[in-house]
């Protein structure tokens, strides 16, 4: 019973936060000054962050370990001081008061879990395509075809531009097409696709395939995060007139 | 480049005068319209067009956050003293004149770095403000100190918002594991620490107002450090 009883005093409380806060930070500081140096980070992208943790010696992982541990107690801590706070200010009359910062605190567990979802499923494929490319992106017989480059250049030379049209096909027939601009990728099936470089002569793009399971969940998160401190501060502005 | 050099002298000689602040900001906000107009873009691309953003940014909030103070002639000294040196380093730059690949042209990144500096700007204020608090120990001063940085916090978030929202429609991941981003989240982490920190009593006044200084060099660090020593997403 008191191991509970401490257990849950320590999720319950604002000194776990910035304990765990701080070792954050040190482990973030740490990570900043050994990642720039190690060429392992740079096949960081193309598999799930966890898989790619398995296959690294720890002498280069440990942070990225440690940051995972905190994030999961920062998670905990978040939820419990959230109810906590319903909880003992439930009678407050200023409810909006009291609900916007449990909305920026939503928001952040709702960034940690999309996070967590892309750490276990992204993926990124680079592939070189040409006009009549066939890209297989599933294990269900999806092919993706380039049905045509466009490219805008401007009178220097640079370019200004492109699009991409390109066709889904399932067992030799289009179901589905789409073109490919600056900004503008292909979202289909969960897959990103993206042009990631391309070149005018020959004309040739380089196509970026990706997974991004999280990408919902964080701008969920980020538009509750942001809802819930524009609140807060329009409130305490109001507040202190 | 006439307009950023007298820009320059009325931040250095606003330690005098302080209408030459306000000048000093004209003349810079005139500056950008001219490169904007040169360009046919927002000029925020490169150290030197943001430089010249982060100057006039820091100028602008200065003065809703001057007017708030009793003695605001130390604050809007440090401003102009702060100001001038970030002019000096901007003229040291190269300008960026090449147009931009077409992944940049787009709102979310123009939001991005709008955003991002403007915060930069608010936890510079705040800064200054932890500074004039050592040496006073008003907690007016510190109050406002929190503001800046709550305001600057918000900014920065939505500017990581923005920049996850582009990077996704750009590059297909709203996440890259890169220098810039890492002491991006440095750089959040640090202020998400300031904002919980000062809801306890005992960490109010002093320590906050060092937090806060502190912060600064992240974000100088961030912007100016990752940029100019490491290798990585981000050209500034």
């Amino acid at each position: 019973m008191k191991i509970i009883k401490r257990l849950t005093g320590f999720f319950f409380s604002l000194s776990t936060t910035l304990w765990f806060l701080g070792l954050l930070l040190l482990l973030l500081f740490a990570g900043a000054f050994i990642m720039p140096g190690t060429q392992e980070f740079q096949e960081l992208h193309s598999i799930p962050l966890f898989d790619w943790l398995q296959k690294q010696p720890l002498k280069i992982t440990w942070w990225l370990w440690g940051l995972t541990g905190i994030l999961a107690v920062l998670a905990l801590n978040t939820i419990f001081c959230s109810i906590e706070s319903i909880v003992r200010k439930r009678k407050v009359t200023q409810w909006l008061l009291l609900i916007s910062p449990q909305i920026i605190h939503i928001g952040f567990l709702f960034m940690i879990f999309a996070h967590l979802l892309s750490a276990i499923g992204a993926s990124q494929e680079l592939v070189v395509v040409r006009e009549g490319s066939l890209v297989k992106i599933s294990d269900d017989n999806t092919v993706l075809k380039i049905e045509d480059i466009n490219i805008k250049i401007d009178y220097y030379g640079y370019i200004t531009g492109w699009a991409v049209s390109v066709e889904y096909l399932s067992d030799g027939k289009t179901f589905l097409k789409d073109i490919i601009k600056p900004n503008n990728p292909s979202v289909q099936m969960g897959f990103n696709i993206n042009v990631k470089d391309i070149r005018a002569y020959p004309e040739a793009v380089l196509l970026q395939i990706n997974r991004e399971p999280g990408a919902l969940w964080a701008l969920t998160g980020g538009i509750l995060f942001m809802a819930g401190i524009v609140t807060l501060i329009i409130l305490k502005i109001k507040l202190e007139r | 480049m006439l307009i950023l050099t007298l820009s320059f002298a009325c931040y250095l000689f606003a330690i005098r005068k302080r209408p030459l602040l306000y000048l000093g900001l004209v003349l810079q906000v005139a500056y950008m319209i001219s490169r904007a107009a040169e360009l046919g873009r927002l000029p925020l691309v490169g150290p030197h067009d943001t430089l010249v953003f982060l100057t006039a940014s820091i100028a602008a909030f200065a003065v809703p956050f001057g007017f708030a103070l009793k003695d605001r002639n130390r604050f809007f000294n440090v401003v102009s003293i702060l100001a001038a040196v970030f002019t000096a380093f901007a003229m040291t730059t190269k300008q960026h004149n090449s147009p931009l690949p077409p992944v940049l042209k787009t709102f979310w990144f123009e939001c991005h770095v709008v955003l991002a500096f403007m915060s930069y700007a608010l936890f510079g204020i705040a800064a200054i403000l932890g500074s004039l608090y050592l040496k006073d120990q008003q907690d007016s001063i510190e109050g406002l100190q929190y503001r800046a940085v709550l305001v600057g916090y918000c900014l920065f978030t939505l500017s990581m918002i923005f920049g996850g929202i582009w990077a996704y429609l750009a590059w297909g991941t709203y996440w890259v594991w890169t220098p810039k981003e890492l002491w991006t989240s440095i750089l959040w982490a640090f202020y998400t620490f300031y904002v919980h920190v000062r809801l306890r009593q005992w960490w109010m006044g002093k320590p906050t107002a060092v937090l806060g200084i502190a912060g600064f060099g992240v974000v100088m660090f961030t912007y100016l450090g990752v940029s100019l020593l490491m290798k990585s997403s981000h050209g500034f």
